[in-house]
């Protein structure tokens, strides 16, 4: 029984790992803090995994433990990220596809968002996976219209931080 | 916002630049498991730790030692078997947070499971070494006051002359065997339970070096 819920685990978590790489990515700077994110992402998935029913897909209900981890881990730790550490991280923008300009705007929206708070980050993380304002309502436990609320102000607040 | 969508569109591509781990590393991860294990073997020991320094407060505060001591227990034997117990106890709450911290930092399933090994080797030592202790301390002490203290005798109401030392000797065996059988249960069920899911994640790990 333990090593049938193991096996299944794994499998869906391996399917699904993207979300949690992401997921480090707007939250952590270096490769290290990445890794670390990702096992501690992992281990709660675990632990929360027999309460996961099914009733919500597997992806959705990882978007939501991981989120949470990241939320909670960085209170914990107190916001480990300065300034200093913007500047190292390795979004890899691959120089041929964009002209100079195109890249310039995205290094400065990628250093903008990692300036935000964690759940504003959450926000961002959600608005570019593409979700609808109802799912990222789900996910973040608020209400939709919330979320649209939360969201116009995140926008706002990226545009002061890019053009101060 | 133009910036966001910009975003948007360059988050999708990175997509291909995720790491990606294998079956084998993401289970691995989760056996990491272990280390919550190993934190709390720390935090038990640390908690023993508090529990005999408040006894050994508490027997100086309400004069339990000096009645010891009447009883023909030098000061000297107290205070040696006090700082025995609390080194012993020492020593033992250092190797525990020097497992734990060996276990979260290792990344490899070989160091885990090296890892798994010392600590259910620490533990395992720590209890026989208690146990010993215990066993040894009651048997003096109790041999002590029932052959050769005649107040104790006087006061349990146990008649010296007409009680055989055969009954003696089986009370003294009476009460190290409970003495140390409460404490063995307790260890059982603090640390044994502990020591066997370090086990099992031991045996997961093996499965998988093969």
């Amino acid at each position: 029984m333990n090593k049938e819920l193991e096996h299944s685990f794994v499998t869906n978590l391996e399917q699904n790992q993207n979300i949690v790489h992401k997921v480090c990515r707007i939250y952590t700077s270096d490769r290290d803090s990445h890794n670390d994110l990702f096992q501690e992402i992992t281990i709660q998935l675990w632990k929360a995994y027999p309460k996961f029913r099914g009733d919500a897909k597997f992806s959705t209900w990882m978007y939501r433990v991981a989120l949470n981890t990241a939320i909670t881990l960085y209170r914990k730790s107190k916001r480990s990220i300065k300034t200093s550490d913007i500047d190292t991280i390795d979004f890899k923008i691959k120089a041929d596809e964009y002209d100079d300009e195109v890249e310039q705007q995205l290094k400065l929206m990628y250093k903008a968002v990692k300036q935000l708070n964690d759940i504003e980050k959450a926000l961002v993380f959600l608005y570019l996976e593409d979700k609808s304002y109802k799912e990222i309502a789900d996910t973040m436990g608020i209400t939709e219209v919330n979320a649209r609320v939360k969201m116009n102000r995140v926008k706002t607040k990226l545009k002061k931080i890019l053009n101060p | 916002m133009d910036e966001l969508e910009l975003l948007k569109k360059d988050w999708k591509k990175q997509e291909d630049a995720l790491p990606k781990l294998s079956y084998d590393e993401i289970y691995r991860m989760m056996l990491k498991k272990s280390s919550s294990i190993v934190r709390w073997i720390f935090i038990i020991s640390i908690i023993e730790f508090v529990i005999l320094a408040g006894f050994e407060i508490f027997g100086r505060i309400t004069g339990i030692y000096d009645e010891l001591e009447m009883a023909g227990f030098g000061k000297g034997t107290g205070i040696f078997l006090s700082v025995l117990s609390f080194a012993i106890l020492i020593f033992f709450v250092t190797r525990f947070y020097i497992n734990y911290r060996n276990i979260q930092t290792t990344d490899s399933a070989k160091e885990l499971m090296k890892s798994i090994l010392r600590t259910r080797k620490t533990v395992k030592y720590y209890v026989f070494i208690n146990l010993t202790f215990l066993g040894v301390l009651m048997f003096f002490m109790y041999g002590y006051l029932l052959f050769f203290n005649e107040e104790f005798l006087e006061l349990s109401g146990i008649p010296k002359d007409t009680t055989p030392k055969i009954v003696l000797i089986i009370a003294l065996l009476l009460i190290v065997v409970v003495a140390v059988g409460t404490v063995a249960l307790i260890y059982y069920f603090l640390y044994g339970r502990l020591t066997r899911k370090l086990r099992r994640n031991y045996k997961e790990l093996e499965k998988l070096e093969v």
